[in-house]
């Protein structure tokens, strides 16, 4: 099954979850991401009942800073 | 996951190095980095890191991702303090020339920084009744762009009608923001009722010891930011999409203003959330309790604990909070020099400026909290001369009854 991953055509297993996705795409920080899906942040008490169809776009956003201020 | 197991679990999996179980307190500054051009990834935002503990640290992130589960929201921001939160997120949104409307009944620090301190920057406040909704509507201008309230107002412990006030800042298009620290998560989930940012000073219930000052600032996901009023978070949505409330709090104004919390105080407040289900409800129920032993007293004046069948906000208090009022109470005592006499007779309950600790708290609100506003201002908020404020603890209820009982006698 193919999904968009961070705007990248992405062959996963199908049937994953947003949680497996995470482990099966070796996501960094698994527990700090957030992810987008088809626009949409998902809240973390979806990740496991998220099952993710074809043609899926799926975000992973950081939410820790960087850009400018930090000394 | 339940809440009740979130409060325990959630924001931890594990350090992946020792097995600790319990979240490490990352007491560190900065954090290094590999290589030069690791480092300027994480810098522009192409890859997860760590920079500087005043913008992110991993004990808070914890916090955080706690926090956000809890609240059923999308995302947090753990600050220094409850009026860093408000401060971060007000200052988030507003400009000078822009308007809040907000509840009457709100803690004095927040009435301070929307009346004095935000006034200087050139952002005014409304401040309304909550017991009729239509005040709400009335006080709405053009230049409105935020409504505030607290879930139990305090020291006048009035619940707002939060679905019908979601409504009509909706229809406006601006973003209802909710502090929850007197219902916390366990008795209240804003975001189900239309909130659309929650705010904290986790230093009372979540803390649960008085141990630390903290807050947090929770986007419930309901206010969609593509489409809002606000232009700067608006542009920042084509980027990052509905986080881009938080990413601007984040990456400029929480980061400018500098209220990060102490990775120590993090971890009590992690460490507070773990119990604070079990503790909740023992706060209401020792409350209601107290409110139902001071309202047979034939010496005590009055009673206010929204829960009590005969207060004017109990159906509420029924349809949002599930019947629980909460481990606040007022009530009056004769006079200033009854309750003065009160205070000081007291054995068990401390005198002091906080609440929600472990312990039963009282203060004389007129003469303390409230000090800086003149009578009338007081009579305003809810403040009299003849009030008693209680933080009901979690103690054997029958202990606090007798210091009570033991106390009022002395008093008149």
């Amino acid at each position: 099954m193919n999904i968009v991953v961070n705007g990248q055509e992405t062959n996963i297993t199908d049937g994953l979850t947003i949680s497996e996705l995470l482990v099966e795409e070796n996501v960094k920080m698994p527990q700090m991401v957030s992810v987008e899906l088809n626009g949409q942040i998902l809240k973390r008490s979806e990740f496991d009942q998220t099952v993710l169809k074809d043609d899926d776009k799926v975000e992973f956003l950081y939410f820790m800073g960087g850009g400018n201020g930090a000394d | 996951m339940k809440p009740d197991t979130i409060a325990v679990h959630g924001g931890f999996t594990g350090d992946g190095v020792s097995g600790a179980a319990a979240v490490p307190v990352y007491q560190t500054v900065s954090y290094a980095h590999k290589t030069a051009q690791e480092l300027a990834d994480v810098f522009a935002g192409k890859t997860p890191g760590y920079i500087y503990t005043r913008i992110a640290n991993p004990t808070t992130t914890a916090l955080e991702v706690r926090l956000a589960e809890l609240e059923d929201g999308i995302a947090c921001i753990a600050t220094s303090s409850g009026m860093a939160a408000v401060t971060s997120a007000v200052m988030g949104l507003l400009r000078a020339g822009d308007r809040i409307v907000a509840a009457t009944g709100i803690f004095g620090g927040t009435v301070s920084l929307f009346e004095t301190t935000l006034k200087r920057f050139g952002i005014e406040t409304t401040f309304v009744d909550v017991a009729d909704t239509r005040n709400f509507q009335e006080a709405l201008t053009e230049k409105t762009k935020l409504v505030f309230v607290e879930t139990i107002g305090n020291p006048r412990m009035d619940v707002p009608d939060i679905p019908a006030i979601a409504e009509l800042a909706h229809k406006a298009n601006i973003p209802l923001v909710v502090d929850n620290t007197v219902t916390t998560p366990v008795l209240f989930r804003p975001s189900r009722f239309g909130a659309d940012i929650v705010v904290h000073s986790t230093s009372k219930f979540i803390n649960g010891h008085g141990t630390a000052i903290g807050g947090a600032i929770i986007d419930t996901g309901n206010y969609d930011w593509r489409k809002g009023a606000f232009d700067d978070i608006r542009q920042l949505s084509g980027r990052v999409g509905q986080l881009a409330f938080l990413v601007h709090l984040r990456n400029l104004i929480y980061r400018d203003l500098g209220g990060c919390p102490a990775p120590m105080n993090s971890f009590l407040m992690l460490q507070g959330l773990e119990s604070l289900p079990v503790r909740m409800l023992r706060h209401c129920e020792n409350a209601r309790r107290l409110a139902q032993f001071l309202q047979a007293h034939p010496k005590v004046s009055w009673v206010n604990y929204p829960a009590l069948a005969d207060n004017r906000f109990h159906a509420r208090v029924s349809e949002l909070f599930a019947g629980y009022g909460g481990g606040l109470l007022t009530f009056g005592l004769g006079g200033r020099r009854e309750v003065f006499k009160f205070i000081d007779s007291l054995r068990l309950a401390k005198n002091m400026a906080n609440l929600g600790d472990a312990k039963t708290l009282v203060i004389h609100p007129a003469s303390t909290i409230f000090h800086e506003f003149s009578a009338d201002e007081q009579r305003g908020m809810g403040v009299t001369e003849e009030m008693v404020r209680v933080s009901v603890g979690i103690e054997d209820f029958e202990d606090i009854r007798a210091d009570f009982e033991r106390a009022i006698d002395k008093s008149l």
